[in-house]
């Protein structure tokens, strides 16, 4: 034996400087305690993403601005035709200048107050038709998913439903109602639930046979509160990004039935219109900007939605925390 | 001790369960299983993966549904439909433990509802206080401290986790356990924790157990009496010690021969028998679940039984 392990023999049988810890078996229950919270964690991890903050807080400001726009000093009507009183003429193809800001399209109407009056109706609709695709979709979805029993039939109901295509009943809904806001939320929520249900029943598909289901039947828990406990929770991360998606999606919709021409009457602002009337005047180049301010403020919602959507998804995906 | 005086918590009758597949002929999974659990014991249920063990243990709680065969729960019968009151007693009165602890607990809830979850759906408590004091007092019998109700799951270890889950069993006041494999998914370290747990609180409620594994050595340390199934038929049933003392089916000899023994001379010289399914003919002579010896049981037909009895002398 060397010096050195003498040494270190001595030093350990030394009571000075080793004592005998008491055994305390409450203690070696303890672990390594962490004050983890699931949406703690989600919103910390969101903070952490500087563009999605940007895009939340853009989007926030941009609906609190379409909100309070006509309410503004200085505002135009978004339907008035603007006339020159000096030749009695309609002020037609304004160039954007300091009285109206974004020029005044074909017909003389000023389109800074039009593509505000626009955004909000879209976003109106969006907003509307997303709840709905939420709260029905997620429904139908959660019990389809869950309710073996009603499975078969469930699937075969919505192939039938699904193999219409959504234009033709799109257009159908629009010639039967007369097109308005309301005729496009109801077009539009009546279609809209049915991606919605198909992938929430997919996603529970998958987790329903997970061992801690079973053991929520064992306990006799409803089925009721399995799904809203057991289920919906994990699936949270995957409904926002839908969600989120679902509002440019809408939009996207909405743009394309009014440039087939089913869309909001010519009298509702909309982006859908605004885009329509742009896009006729679109080989003009001098006219072009009537396209341009409706396709970027489009370009900039759907953008941020889906960001901002994608960022939610990351940051409520439990793998994602630490 | 005579076993018809002993009270019967659990009498399986030729139960029979099947999976269907798609257009194939359904998979039997479970075929003409009967045997008896009584009160206060512990039944091992051994066999190989696929045996069907689980499947009868998820039939006993109806998770699986039975194709033919009745179970009864002290005397009534808890199969197929069944009236409402006799529903809300069955799940109050047979819980399950399950294998995996890291995939039996809902990993969004915190230890407090898991806990009691099974008390809000019998409404067994009075108010918030007592649903408190109730999970707390659960929480100590399995030896975690009253304060862990307010983490999520994941911050527990393997044998915490499924003492979590004994835990949720337990403030149903059961009276029957079925534990499904509940220690094969934990490090070896802590099986005894979990093992000694279960059988602690057997004395002390007077539980009886359904234990079901494919582990021959843990139930011998903890079971009374051991049934070993192979492709879900019951082949042979005894006391533990009178079957690993004497096994008559060549399946139960096989099992039993390949249990490994912590002594390399016997192990280096042991001799691992291999069953063959084809060493039985049941072409003409069908089998069947024969008492060779008191409370000792095996599969078998006419001429098989000759040989057993042969060997019991």
């Amino acid at each position: 034996m060397s010096q050195k392990e003498q040494q270190v023999i001595q030093a350990i049988e030394d009571e000075a400087l080793f004592t005998f810890a008491e055994y305390d078996p409450e203690a070696a229950e303890r672990v390594g305690y962490s004050d983890y919270s699931y949406w703690g964690s989600t919103l910390k991890i969101f903070l952490k993403n500087k563009t999605a903050i940007f895009l939340l807080a853009l989007m926030a400001s941009l609906i609190l601005f379409t909100t309070i726009q006509p309410y503004l000093p200085n505002q135009k009507s978004p339907t008035k035709i603007h006339v020159d009183p000096a030749t009695g003429h309609p002020l037609r193809n304004q160039k954007p200048s300091n009285e109206y800001w974004f020029g005044t399209n074909v017909i003389g109407q000023d389109l800074w107050a039009r593509i505000w009056s626009g955004t909000r109706t879209s976003l109106l609709i969006a907003i509307i038709v997303g709840i709905w695709e939420v709260g029905f979709g997620i429904f139908i979805g959660a019990v389809w998913g869950y309710v073996r029993q009603i499975d078969a039939f469930m699937t075969e109901a919505y192939n039938v439903i699904n193999n219409v295509p959504t234009t033709i009943l799109l257009m159908l809904l629009a010639y039967i109602l007369r097109p308005s806001f309301r005729t496009m939320v109801i077009a539009m929520c009546a279609t809209g639930w049915l991606g919605m249900a198909r992938f929430v029943r997919n996603q529970i598909v998958i987790i329903r046979d997970r061992e801690y289901n079973l053991a929520s039947r064992c306990l006799g828990t409803p089925t009721s509160r399995i799904i809203t406990k057991n289920l919906l929770p994990y699936l949270v991360s995957v409904i926002v990004m839908r969600i989120a998606l679902s509002i440019p999606g809408t939009i996207g919709w909405e743009v394309f039935l009014t440039y087939i021409g089913l869309g909001l009457p010519i009298d509702t602002p909309s982006l859908g219109n605004l885009l329509n009337e742009g896009r006729q005047v679109m080989m003009a180049p001098a006219l072009r900007y009537q396209l341009v301010f409706p396709a970027v403020v489009l370009s900039v919602i759907t953008i941020s939605f889906y960001v901002l959507g994608n960022a939610f998804a990351d940051a409520s995906d439990p793998r994602n925390h630490y | 001790m005579t076993q018809n005086e002993r009270e019967v918590i659990i009498e399986i009758k030729n139960l029979r369960v099947e999976f269907k597949g798609k257009g194939r002929k359904p998979f039997r999974a479970v075929d003409d299983v009967s045997f008896e659990i009584y009160k206060g014991e512990t039944f091992g249920l051994v066999g190989e993966t696929g045996s069907g063990k689980t499947t009868i243990g998820r039939a006993i709680v109806r998770i699986n549904p039975t194709a033919a065969g009745e179970i009864l729960f002290k005397g009534r019968r808890i199969n197929g439909v069944i009236p409402k009151e006799l529903d809300r007693e069955v799940t109050r009165k047979i819980q399950m433990i399950f294998q995996d602890p890291m995939a039996s607990l809902n990993e969004r809830s915190k230890v407090d509802y898991i806990v009691s979850e099974g008390l809000y759906n019998i409404k067994g408590f009075k108010d918030e206080q007592d649903r408190m004091a109730k999970v707390s007092r659960a929480l100590l019998e399995v030896g975690l401290l009253p304060e862990f109700a307010s983490r999520f799951p994941h911050e527990f270890s393997g044998g915490q986790r499924q003492r979590i889950g004994v835990a949720r069993a337990l403030i149903m006041e059961p009276e029957f356990i079925i534990a499904d494999e509940p220690i094969s998914s934990l490090d070896v370290s802590i099986r005894a924790q979990v093992l000694n747990l279960l059988s602690d609180l057997q004395k002390t409620k007077g539980l009886t157990y359904l234990f079901i594994s494919h582990d021959l050595s843990v139930v011998r340390f903890i079971a009374d009496r051991i049934g070993v199934i192979h492709k879900g038929r019951l082949v042979e049933l005894a006391e533990t010690e009178e079957l690993f003392g004497r096994p008559f089916h060549p399946y139960t000899r096989a099992l039993l021969s390949a249990i490994p023994i912590p002594d390399p001379q016997i192990e280096k010289k042991k001799k691992v028998l291999v069953y063959d399914p084809t060493c039985h003919d049941y072409s003409k002579d069908k089998p069947k679940w024969v008492e060779i010896t008191p409370g000792h049981f095996v599969l078998a037909n006419e001429e098989e039984l000759r040989q057993y009895e042969a060997m019991a002398g």
